[in-house]
């Protein structure tokens, strides 16, 4: 039998005596179960130090950890992503008694940190570091970073904050616009990068001949069509290469740039959706491998140029064809047969290859085409069958990332030796329930945590359901 | 046809630690105890040459620790060792790698191996001499680092390749029973099946006594050994300096500090 309910499922975490099971389900548990199970959770100082370090743990257990007062364990717990803005609240008020600044750092750059405590280490906090971690954090909203901007003006620190705030994607447009006139080229240039960046000060550092600055905005979607011609005679490479990306680049300045003397600027414009069969034509034909890579992953590339680029003296041009979702089932059928197994992977992954061209494939020997037609949808379950028994973990791991493997297919692979592969199957949609509690017991806590969490997942969510099996 | 596997239980350290009272070691709450990266790549060198075996051949894991050494020795079970001897008392407690390879000595000359291998190192403790004290203690033909090896069960030579400095290897052949220390790398490790796993979990590890192997407490611990740890401690910190400034400040800093090397 499976477990029955949520107070069933605590009381077989109770019995295995696992702390790993025990953190799975703590969220489920009230009154004396639940202590029962923190018990077990912090039954040594060792395994509560793992669990609290551990990325996977509950919220709700880094919660309980909380109420250890150890201060490795608290250690931990300011480092864990896991750790809920309230415990967070709570080791501030710790550390900010007994004057620890190391810990006061670790909550003002976490990124569950609450707005109150970061107000008020941005109010009271005298460390340096404590200070700059904070205008680094987007958990900061803009108040808190124009209250850390004000009380570090004029101190030692506030051009290193402003570099942070000047990045940081909560700060204000009236902030940024305030900290841009007293900053160096590097802040201004981060500034006019900034999404909250005011259309005037844009405007007006248009017309700057800083290089930064012209990198930067030649990017930049709200500057003029006239700032980007001016930018795409720059001398600088970088600024080109700007203007090449920039999505508002006027077509006629592709002409230019296709030529580029520069393949940095060549390998931005072929990047672009919107070339017209001349400019592809001309690139395809590029010195450069990665121009003529990224013509060859073109989706907007003909195929003339496709059939072109599928015999090119470069692997990994060949490559990009075959992993082009344009390429046809003929293109793809010529590709695997490519002497350079790489390609041949590429087409093994390619979602238009034909189940007769990944049979073919399914008897190539090279491990990176087996993964592929491991993982592609169009691959015969029988085939499938075949290489879940393969010896290389990477093969079996693309049956079980493959949406179309049943769960037939899918069974032997429980017993698979690598314990990543029985978590992957513990969330794979296709097992059913009976297939996932089977991991119950399994030798790794990593599996056994999973299996008990997908459980008590489905006790939250489900509250009324009672899950029974045979 | 025997082959004896020495392995090590070692620990790694979390990225926070904190040192004994003592100042000698770091507190156990601390470190995460699993197989020796080396010794996987050991055993598995044995296990090839069980399998591709037409006679029968032997594989037996040895270790010297306390209980949770345990672990480690069924994992190597799991892997597919026939047996596993855990040797330990208290007193061996402070023993150094020279006095951790007599005691192996002593399990090696009861269990009459044709072969004895171990790794390189173990990647706790680092001295690299556990294997080599072992040959020295027996007498035995011995070569260290070996990244290939070529050996039938019954041959009276083996053909090894050992890695040297500047990516050169040495082929040497040597005669057999030889202590041979093992290189990462020289083969792709298996992970224990689950039917392993769980066979390996009712399979009896036999706990020999220093007794057993005619060794009493006076022959073993730290006052028999030769080095002895006199304080652990993390040196103060270096002269490492975060680059801070925005993204294109930090690219312009590494640009010259790479000018600077290059003396441009």
């Amino acid at each position: 039998m499976m477990f029955g309910s949520a107070d069933a499922l605590v009381q077989l975490a109770i019995k295995s005596r696992d702390p790993y099971v025990a953190a799975a389900v703590h969220e489920l548990a009230t009154g004396i179960t639940k202590l029962e199970l923190e018990a077990l959770i912090c039954g040594t100082r060792r395994t509560a130090l793992a669990i609290a370090r551990w990325e996977h743990t509950p919220a709700s257990v880094l919660t309980a950890l909380a109420g250890v007062h150890d201060e490795a364990i608290e250690l931990r717990l300011d480092k864990n992503p896991g750790t809920s803005s309230s415990v967070l609240s709570g080791l501030y008020e710790e550390a900010r008694s007994k004057d620890k600044a190391g810990l006061t750092k670790l909550i003002a750059q976490h990124l569950n940190s609450g707005t109150e405590v970061l107000r008020r280490i941005a109010l009271h906090a005298n460390d340096s570091e404590c200070l700059l971690a904070l205008s680094k954090n987007p958990a900061a909203n803009a108040k808190v970073l124009a209250e850390l901007s004000e009380r570090a003006s004029g101190s030692d620190i506030a051009v290193a904050i402003h570099k942070n705030i000047a990045q940081n994607a909560s700060a204000s447009a009236e902030l940024l616009t305030r900290i841009f006139d007293a900053s160096d080229v590097y802040t201004q240039a981060a500034i006019l990068g900034h999404a909250n960046c005011l259309a005037w000060l844009i405007a007006k550092a248009a017309a700057s001949e800083e290089v930064l600055m012209m990198r930067v905005l030649a990017r930049n979607r709200r500057v003029s069509k006239e700032s980007l011609q001016r930018y795409a005679a720059c001398e600088d490479a970088g600024v080109r290469a700007g203007v090449a990306a920039n999505a508002l680049t006027p077509v006629a300045l592709f002409r230019h740039l296709i030529k580029d003397k520069s393949e940095l600027v060549r390998r931005e414009v072929a990047s672009r959706v919107d070339l017209s069969e001349e400019h592809i034509e001309a690139l395809s034909r590029d010195d450069d491998i990665w121009v003529r890579q990224r013509i060859a992953r073109s989706p907007t590339t003909s195929l003339d140029v496709l059939y072109r680029l599928a015999v090119d003296a470069v692997a990994d041009v060949r490559r990009a064809v075959a992993r082009n979702s344009m390429s046809t089932v003929h293109l793809l059928n010529m590709l695997a047969e490519d002497k350079n197994a790489w390609v041949r992977s590429g087409v093994a992954y390619q979602a238009n290859a034909s189940q007769r061209i990944l049979m073919k494939l399914a008897d190539d020997k090279d491990v990176d085409v087996l993964s592929g037609v491991a993982n592609n949808p169009n691959t015969p379950q029988s085939i499938l069958k075949e290489l879940v028994s393969s010896n290389e973990a990477d093969v079996r791991r693309g049956v079980i990332l493959n949406k179309s493997a049943a769960r037939n297919t899918l069974l032997p692979l429980l017993e698979d030796p690598y314990y990543l592969h029985r978590v992957l199957l513990v969330h794979n949609p296709h097992l059913q329930a009976q297939d996932k509690w089977s991991l119950r017991d399994d030798p790794d806590f990593q599996v056994r945590f999973s299996v008990y969490r997908w459980a008590a997942n489905i006790c939250l969510k489900m509250p009324d359901t009672f899950l029974v099996t045979k | 046809m025997k082959i004896l596997v020495a392995v090590k239980q070692t620990a790694a350290l979390e990225e926070d630690f904190e040192i004994r009272d003592d100042g000698l070691d770091v507190d156990e709450d601390f470190m995460m105890y699993d197989l020796n990266e080396w010794d996987d790549f050991s055993l598995e060198e044995a296990m090839k040459i069980k399998e591709s075996s037409d006679t029968e051949v032997e594989v037996v894991v040895v270790s010297v620790g306390p209980d949770r050494v345990d672990e480690s020795l069924r994992k190597c079970l799991a892997k597919g060792a026939d047996r596993a001897v855990r040797v330990w008392d208290g007193a061996a407690e402070g023993s150094d790698a020279i006095v951790v390879g007599r005691i192996l000595t002593e399990v090696i000359k009861k269990e009459a191996p044709d072969m004895v291998f171990a790794g390189v190192q173990s990647s706790d403790q680092a001295y690299a001499s556990t294997g080599i004290s072992v040959a020295s203690y027996l007498n035995w033909p011995h070569a260290a680092v070996v990244a290939d090896l070529q050996y039938k069960p019954g041959d009276n030579k083996a053909v090894i390749r050992r890695e040297l400095e500047g990516g050169m290897l040495q082929e040497v052949e040597i005669n057999c029973p030889a202590v041979l220390t093992i290189q990462l790398g020289i083969n792709k490790p298996r992970y224990a099946s689950l039917r392993g796993i769980k066979q390996a979990a009712t399979k009896p590890i036999e706990e020999v006594s220093l007794a057993d192997i005619g060794l009493s407490a006076n022959d073993v611990g730290a006052a028999q050994s030769m080095s002895r740890v006199r304080r652990m401690y993390i040196p103060e910190k270096g002269r490492a300096t975060m680059i801070e400034g925005t993204i294109s400040e930090q690219a312009a800093k590494i640009i010259q500090i790479i000018n600077e090397f290059k003396g441009a």
